[in-house]
């Protein structure tokens, strides 16, 4: 059992960072909650599985700094395709945000999270006491937004939030809440990106408030270079008859620990979780998800596929939790674990608690290499072994993809594609 | 500690000379709670020789340092008061209760189990022995002509001592867990089975034929060492309900499976719904070797067991086949591991559990795959069976895979006894009682069909009676 104290970290400025902002006294009072909150906290205990795999201390930024941020916006930054919304946070701050006419007319609004009114709904699916690393971004958090989808409005195109980590050293907060009003739909999709090249830490935490009969579908792609610590919470809260679409998408970073959910709170709420991870070299990824159901007739899916090449390492835990409020619900999950090197590890853990039992409810995981079969399949028909390496990996990952909006979908195969290709 | 070495080497030196081997008449009950002073009493009155006292000092030495396990059902576990619990009973001192202190629906089962008289009486721990004689006496016989040494675990310490001191606690060590070094202080009871290479012993040794032994200790310990080619099939307990005033049993089980030998170990755990059941069972298997763990829980107020196989040698292969039924109350708290530590070993988790108005019952597991274990296999199947709407399963399986060329599965099942079965069942004829027993009968069955006939019957007897009154 651990017993150290978080952080007496000189950088939890608290107020300094609420005046430079002009912040409402809300979100000052948030702040300093989460600071008091997180005076009282002691690192998590290293026997529970959430934390079994990864140290919490990589996770305990050394440095308050929000680091030295390149004032140009650079090209690998800019969303291409069509959109309803973009915005870009980088260097603890909003630099851009853009809205095109069909989304404004319908009345949405994509906006700065520290002028914002936001008392009753930020830190209601993620308050800090869901964990340390989310009380320190509650207290300190910089560069946000909040997208708000008004009720009964439905997007075509996607909303793109393009997050930057900061420079060497640095601390990036980020933070962003998506309201979506009742009965609307829409795609968002968060890139997390690198500045640079040097080592930093990410600490961000996204919500999703989704209204009755709205249907929001949430992309995490990630795509950070290999100095990056990071921990991202997503977390969705879903009304009566909403329905969510989780996409993950895991491909860089030095160490990942990414805590992605849903609460199901609503009747016939419904979730579906799909996830990716590619690792390499030394890379060390730990992916938790959890769908909560304490509303009857909720229903949750998930699907999550590992690949690791090299010394990369695995861990990935997930919790299906149905409550005893929670009759006629159905729950899946499985987690399918690739290795394609005899250094690769990987660890499962897919845990069920019933507390009812008018329930349908059943998980899988595997472990497995690339199968022979296939392999000897593809050479016979005259492909070199390592295209056809790919060629299984590619299709074991895009199995997963295949429910989400085609755009993403694309963008995802084509991150997956060039990955492959980068590890020959 | 308790007494000056020189005190007792003076007692040790008495007991070899003139064979004062009965001390009860001195001592048979220790003064409740724990400490080296105990210990040391325990001990000396096994006449027990230096390696085992020391061995016992120091695992109460760990017991003391190390915390209670933070997983699990914490709230049941903070509620054992150690400092409350008698650590040392002899057999003769629990016949101090009578017939008439047994729990009337321990009775009653005994009864609807049509179990005999002397057995009831010794099951409610009021007998210390029960009539098997006969039975043992030609058993005894056939053993003996193979070389199999069958003996409680005190007299296996006596009489064979070397190779008691060569395995014991080689496969769970004293440090293992808190409750492994409480029983590792104070054990007492349970067996100690040798089988000889290449012999294969063909009934299934039951611990019912050690008459007058300590079998239904609180901390008893078990060592089964199957030797090169050799096979035994160990069956520990049994369905009838047992009935004890202590809170807490805690035992310890080591299996060791040679090269190409195969060791089946056969539980059913029923005890009282007032006991804490908390049990560290583990087998070893080396080359060629097969270990199969069938493990039944069906009493208890909280059981923790997790039977594990190492799988130490090529090509070894190991099974864990349970059941856990988990009525008003229990929390059935089980599962399995298995750790491959060589090149193409194999292991199956089979585990059925079924929860019924407030009862609990949880799969808590573990898969490992050590680098270099290439060519292993596991496959693990969970399926729970729910009966009433606060009733309540958890499945807690872990997997951690350090190779790439194996293959690992895992699948659980969670549902409930469902109405389009109950109404086909009941279209048939079969009123809802009929009915949903047969349902649940049918979703043990994997498990029931491994035991011996006589506890097959028994069982099923069993799951009726605990699912009396279940409609509604």
């Amino acid at each position: 059992m651990s017993a150290e104290p978080v952080l007496v970290m000189p950088g939890l400025e608290v107020e300094r960072i609420s005046d430079a902002r002009g912040e409402p006294a809300a979100l000052r009072a948030m702040r300093r909650q989460a600071r008091e909150v997180l005076a009282e906290m002691v690192l998590p205990d290293r026997a529970r599985h959430l934390w079994r795999y990864t140290d919490p201390r990589l996770f305990v930024p050394h440095r308050e700094s929000v680091g030295a941020v390149p004032t140009e916006v650079r090209a690998d930054w800019v969303v291409n395709g069509s959109h309803s919304a973009t915005a870009l946070i980088a260097g603890g701050a909003v630099r851009e945000l853009e809205l095109a006419d069909v989304a404004r007319r319908a009345g949405v609004t994509v906006t700065d999270l520290h002028g914002a009114d936001v008392e009753e709904t930020l830190g209601s699916a993620v308050p800090p006491s869901h964990g340390f690393v989310e009380a320190l971004n509650t207290a300190v958090w910089q560069g946000g937004v909040l997208v708000r989808v008004p009720a009964g409005v439905r997007l075509a195109a996607p909303i793109e939030l393009q997050i930057v980590a900061g420079g060497s050293g640095s601390v990036a907060t980020p933070r962003v809440l998506v309201l979506a009003g009742e009965s609307s739909s829409f795609e968002i999709v968060e890139n997390h990106l690198c500045g640079t090249l040097e080592s930093s830490h990410v600490l961000g935490i996204s919500e999703l408030l989704v209204g009755p009969s709205a249907h929001v579908r949430h992309g995490l792609v990630q795509r950070w270079h290999g100095g990056v610590i990071g921990h991202l919470t997503v977390r969705a809260r879903l009304a009566r008859g909403a329905k969510a679409q989780l996409s993950l998408a895991s491909f860089g970073g030095a160490v990942v620990k990414v805590d992605a959910g849903a609460l199901l709170e609503g009747e016939g709420a419904e979730v579906e979780t799909c996830g990716v991870a590619m690792g390499g070299n030394r890379q060390h990824l730990d992916h938790h998800t959890e769908h909560l159901h304490s509303a009857p007739r909720t229903r949750s899916h998930l699907d999550f596929k590992v690949a690791l090449t090299q010394a990369a390492h695995s861990t990935y835990t997930g919790l299906i939790r149905i409550a005893e409020s929670a009759g006629a619900s159905e729950a899946y999950q499985e987690n399918r674990n690739l290795l394609l090197s005899a250094d690769a590890r990987a660890e499962t853990i897919p845990e069920l608690e019933i507390l009812t039992d008018d329930v349908r409810c059943s998980h899988g995981a595997t472990v497995a290499p690339l199968d022979a079969e296939q392999l000897f399949y593809l050479l016979s028909r005259g492909l070199p072994p390592g295209q056809a390496q790919r060629l299984i990996v590619y299709g074991f990952l895009d199995q997963t993809l295949r429910r989400l909006p085609q755009t993403t979908r694309e963008r995802i195969e084509a991150l997956i594609a060039e990955r492959l290709h980068s590890e020959d | 500690m308790a007494s000056p070495p020189l005190l007792t080497d003076i007692g040790s030196d008495y007991s070899q000379r003139y064979g004062f081997r009965n001390p009860e008449q001195y001592f048979v009950k220790a003064p409740i709670g724990l400490s080296h002073e105990v210990v040391e009493m325990i001990s000396r009155l096994k006449a027990e020789p230096e390696w085992m006292r020391t061995f016992r000092h120091r695992a109460l030495d760990t017991f003391l340092a190390k915390p209670m396990p933070s997983w699990g059902n914490s709230e049941l576990l903070s509620q054992i008061e150690f400092d409350q619990i008698t650590y040392f009973v002899r057999a003769t001192e629990r016949l101090g209760e009578s017939w008439d202190d047994v729990p009337e629906d321990i009775k009653r089962t005994f009864d609807r189990l049509g179990i005999p008289e002397a057995e009831r009486k010794f099951l409610a721990g009021v007998s210390a022995q029960y009539e098997s004689e006969v039975v043992y006496h030609s058993v005894k016989e056939e053993l003996t002509r193979q070389g199999v040494i069958f003996l409680d675990m005190d007299s296996g310490l006596r009489e064979h001592e070397a190779l008691v001191r060569k395995y014991f606690a080689t496969v769970v060590p004293a440090e293992d867990n808190k409750l492994a070094a409480l029983n590792s202080a104070v054990w007492s009871g349970g067996s100690f089975v040798y089988v000889p290479p290449g012999v294969e012993v063909a009934i299934p040794l039951q611990a019912y034929f050690r008459i007058n032994a300590e079998r239904m200790g609180q901390f008893e310990r078990t060592l089964i060492v199957a030797d090169r080619g050799a096979r035994v099939h160990y069956v520990e307990g049994c369905t009838a309900p047992v009935y004890s005033t202590h809170s807490l049993h805690s035992a310890v089980v080591e299996l060791i499976a040679l090269p190409g030998a195969h060791i089946r170990y056969t539980t059913i755990q029923n005890w009282a719904t007032n006991i804490y059941n908390l049990v560290t069972k583990r087998a070893v298997a080396y080359e060629d070797a097969v270990v199969e763990w069938v493990d039944g829980n069906i009493g208890s107020r909280l059981t923790m067991k997790y039977p594990s196989i190492l799988l130490k040698g090529e090509r070894a292969h190991g099974e864990v086949l349970s059941i856990a039924f988990a009525g008003p109350g229990q929390h059935q708290d089980a599962g399995a591991k298995a750790i491959h530590l060589a090149p193409n070993t194999s292991s199956k988790i089979t585990s059925k559990s079924i929860s019924k108005d407030t009862g609990r019952a949880t799969y808590r597991g573990m898969v490992k795959v050590r680098r270099g274990a290439h060519g292993s296999r596991t496959a693990v199947q969970c399926d729970a069976l729910l009966i009433g709407e606060k009733a309540r399963t958890d499945t807690y399986p872990t997997m951690e895979i350090a190779e790439d060329d194996v293959r690992i599965e895992h699948e659980a099942r969670v549902s409930k006894l469902g109405d389009e079965q109950l109404f086909y069942l009941r279209s048939r004829g079969l009123s809802e009682d009929q009915a949903r027993l047969m349902i649940v009968n049918g979703f043990i069955e994997p498990f029931v069909k491994e035991l011996p006939m006589e506890y097959a019957v028994e069982l099923n007897r069993l799951i009726a009676l605990e699912m009396e009154g279940s409609v509604g």
